[in-house]
């Protein structure tokens, strides 16, 4: 046998490392619409970056934003949010912004 | 701009520690699970061990390849193994003065049903363990099918609408209540829409894993499989509590009380309105539902009582 | 350097099987009772409550927990011991798999008897067979005394850095855990220094609490034909492995078994027999007196099942002219029995010679004197051209 494979793991046994491959995916890709903020309504209660699954809500001081590389558009933040201040919007009318 | 609190929510302080998950990872928009699993690593810290198995978290929880999703330590398991692989690490760390704190992460298919003697098992042997069990209802990473966890009347893959069925026929293991009779050192419901309860949860877990064994029963709602908006999730989990379908409560040493009191509960059709696995019930079935949740939550009250009567008369008697 | 005298006890296997666990100092460890082995589970508590053996034991509620207890501990670095027997060993068979693919180092005994297909409390080695593609070492012994040794050669082996596999000592449930023998049991301090070696090997990966590693991983594509290569490869090394280990520990403590296989007057002879467990015993009965009959017949013992000591097998039948193989099984879907039909994989590297296949001894029925003497008879005829049987199940032929 002519061994072409060049070895994936350095141990004998399927284990994982973070530290020398920690894996990301680009789930921003997903969404078809993200949340949009009316900071004159947002009073910095937190609740949209507490209640966000992939926890992509950037501190901003004194309102949130989402990282739009993580951001799935699920919509969670803008319907718990208490005062309204964030709408999903389709991600098409930001087409231009690439 | 309206005079802001200018302060930051007080209940990130529970979840302040740096996050362990990379940024983007594979669990469904919406899933109340990503939440679930990010913030018991921040509670959890640094020196916890995942055993994950099949199910909703493995595709995160577990590599691919070299590749990890997170930087936390963790063990693969078959669904038969997860709490006597947990066993295992905790009695040999414990033995070498290692600290760890070791939590079994499973979905509700495993926990109720093929994992369920091993966990049983673990739970009366009192193992130092954390067992978290973050309840779909049902085994949703392979398309919703029942599990022992789904609720009378619901829909799903194997227990679906047609002429002759209406649904899953037979009510759910009330698994909380299983798991308070096995007494263990700790034990609690909990879910997304309660943040203050389940991070309050999770630190008492962490502290009271070096006594004895940890059960945490999460109420994860699946939007993909529940057929739910991705945006009602923590709706959902909001109204679960509103109506008592899953009331919020702990336990030590077997004793439960109810963490979040809900002085009117509403019908349960608050409930299964949001979601479209319950939308073939006509009357009498979501009168079943009803009957359940409320039978379900007197014999929880119940039981509260008679905890708290006794703490009384322990107190009364000295 | 020898090791100082043993003292002798007169034990039966399964205690032998606990003393072999407990000399090793293993630190994990999880047993659930299932006849014939329950007795080493006492046996193990026995010598905890008496401070004996320092060790972790977890009293799980099933066998397939037994074997995810110890397999990760061992993932997390502990040297761990468990012991069970057919409807046990079957119950972990996921378990099994795990600890094989992730590469640890268990050490388990496994108290030979039939498997459920029919119900019976009785010796044989389905059991054995139906485990033999979970990728685990396993090795079977002839008495007590070689349990005990096997045991401590058994974490010589497994914990070995070229080898990194579970290994699993095979004996005869009721003809050795029920048999009280008179056993040599080795000083505590030899068994260290024989198993000392180890210790100045590189470690193996494990689990830490704060390290970003993680076991168990998804093996995907490439990454899991990687993996099952390595394993492969390395039950591939156990071979030779094994018979270094076997001399190292003749050298030491004086008693050799022979590695992969023993052999016994096979120099000289025409015709041999196959065979393994408790029964070899009684095969070297068989052979002295067929020799003093005048027929050149030796005996090769099975210690190494897996993996199958092929290379040893053919050196070892080279110029025999016929061979008779006894199996204490059944092996589904084939003709012959299980080692039989293994055996017979090599038939290309050993000339054409006629193979008997042989089943024998289900059920606790025993393979005596008569039974193999008959071996032997038929095995001279074939290998003189006679026409011959090419499979016997000897219980089938008797009339009761």
């Amino acid at each position: 046998m002519v061994i072409k494979h060049k070895n994936i793991f350095t141990t004998e046994s399927a284990w994982s490392d973070a530290d020398k491959v920690l894996l990301c995916l680009d789930t921003g890709g997903w969404r078809t619409e993200r949340p949009v903020l009316d900071q004159s309504k947002c009073n910095y209660c937190g609740l949209c970056a507490l209640y966000c699954p992939p926890q992509c809500m950037l501190d901003k001081g004194d309102h949130y934003e989402a990282n739009l590389a993580y951001c799935k558009g699920c919509g969670i933040c803008a319907h718990e949010c208490p005062r309204g201040a964030l709408t999903m919007v389709p991600e098409g009318e930001f087409a231009d912004e690439g | 701009m309206v005079e802001t609190t200018k302060k930051r929510n007080r209940i990130f302080n529970y979840f302040s520690t740096e996050e362990k998950f990379a940024g983007g990872v594979a669990w469904c928009a919406g899933c109340p699970l990503e939440l679930t699993a990010r913030f018991t690593a921040k509670v959890m810290g640094d020196k916890m061990i995942f055993v994950g198995t099949p199910g909703c978290a493995a595709p995160v929880l577990h590599g691919q390849n070299i590749g990890a999703w997170h930087k936390v330590a963790y063990l693969a398991s078959v669904m038969t193994g997860v709490p006597s692989k947990a066993t295992g690490l905790s009695r040999y760390f414990n033995r070498i003065g290692l600290d760890a704190t070791v939590v079994c992460f499973t979905g509700d298919g495993c926990a109720t049903d093929v994992g369920f003697q091993p966990l049983s098992g673990a739970a009366e042997r009192r193992e130092k363990i954390i067992y978290l069990a973050y309840d779909n209802e049902g085994y949703m990473n392979t398309g919703n099918q029942r599990s022992s966890a789904t609720p009378l009347g619901a829909a799903t893959t194997t227990t679906p609408v047609g002429k002759l069925s209406r649904g899953k026929p037979t009510v759910s293991k009330n698994m909380p209540m299983v798991m308070l009779m096995h007494r263990p050192r700790y034990m609690a419901t909990a879910t997304l829409s309660h943040l203050e309860d389940f991070a309050k949860k999770l630190q008492k877990a962490k502290e009271m894993v070096k006594e004895g064994f940890v059960y945490l029963h999460v109420f994860s709602p699946c939007p993909v499989g529940w057929r739910i908006d991705s945006s009602l999730s923590i709706e959902v989990c909001r109204n679960a509590v509103r109506t008592n379908y899953f009331p919020l409560w702990e336990a030590e040493d077997g004793k439960p009380r109810i963490t979040v009191e809900v002085p009117a509960p509403r019908p349960v059709t608050e409930f299964t309105k949001l979601m479209r696995k319950f939308s073939h019930l006509k009357e009498d079935g979501l009168a079943n539902l009803q009957k359940e949740v409320d039978y379900r939550f007197s014999l929880l009250k119940s039981l509260c009582d008679a905890a708290k009567e006794e703490k009384k008369a322990k107190a009364e008697s000295k | 350097m020898k090791a100082k005298k043993g003292t002798i006890r007169v034990i039966t296997g399964n205690a032998v099987g606990a003393y072999g666990a407990m000399l090793c100092r293993p630190e994990v460890i999880a047993a659930y009772p299932i006849t014939p082995q329950s007795e080493i589970a006492e046996q193990l508590a026995q010598f905890r409550a008496d401070g004996v053996l320092d060790a972790e034991f977890v009293e799980v509620e099933g066998e397939n927990s037994a074997m995810n207890v110890v397999l990760a501990a061992s993932v997390a670095g502990a040297r761990v011991f468990t012991a069970t027997s057919s409807y046990g060993l079957v119950f972990m068979y996921d378990a099994l798999q795990e600890a094989s693919g992730f590469r640890t180092p268990v050490v388990m005994v496994n108290a030979n008897r039939e498997t459920p297909g029919i119900h019976a409390v009785s010796a044989g080695q389905q059991d054995m067979i139906s485990a033999r593609d979970t990728g685990w070492v396993q090795i079977i012994v002839e008495n007590d005394q070689e349990i005990l040794d096997q045991i401590i050669m058994a974490y010589r082996l497994a914990e070995d850095y070229d080898i990194q596999l579970p290994v699993m000592v095979n004996y005869d449930g009721y003809y050795l855990s029920y048999l009280a023998e008179a056993v040599e049991i080795p000083q505590i301090e030899d068994v260290d220094a024989f198993l000392a070696p180890l210790k100045k090997q590189p470690p193996r990966p494990r689990l830490v609490p704060g390290v970003a590693k993680g076991c168990g991983t998804h093996g995907i594509e490439m990454g899991y034909v990687e993996a099952r290569y390595k394993h492969w490869q390395a039950l591939e090394r156990v071979k030779n492995k094994a018979d270094e280990i076997d001399k190292a520990f003749g050298d030491y403590f004086g008693r050799y078994y022979g590695g992969q296989i023993e052999e016994y007057r096979t120099g000289d002879a025409d015709i041999v027999v196959v065979a393994s467990g408790s029964a070899t015993g009684t095969a070297r009965t068989v052979i002295d007196a067929k020799r003093e009959q005048g027929i050149k017949v030796g005996l090769i013992k099975m210690r190494l099942f897996r993996p199958f000591p092929a290379e040893k097998l053919i050196e070892a039948l080279k110029g025999k002219k016929a061979v008779g193989v006894i199996d204490r099984s059944v092996c589904f879907g084939w003709k012959y029995g299980p080692i039989c039909t293994e055996l017979m994989a090599l038939s290309p590297k050993l000339e054409t010679v006629p193979i008997l296949s042989y089943i024998d001894g289900l059920a606790n029925l025993d393979i005596n004197v008569p039974h193999i003497g008959r071996v032997v008879d038929e095995v001279y005829a074939a290998a003189r051209g006679k026409p011959y049987q090419e499979v016997t199940w000897i219980p089938m032929e008797e009339e009761r």
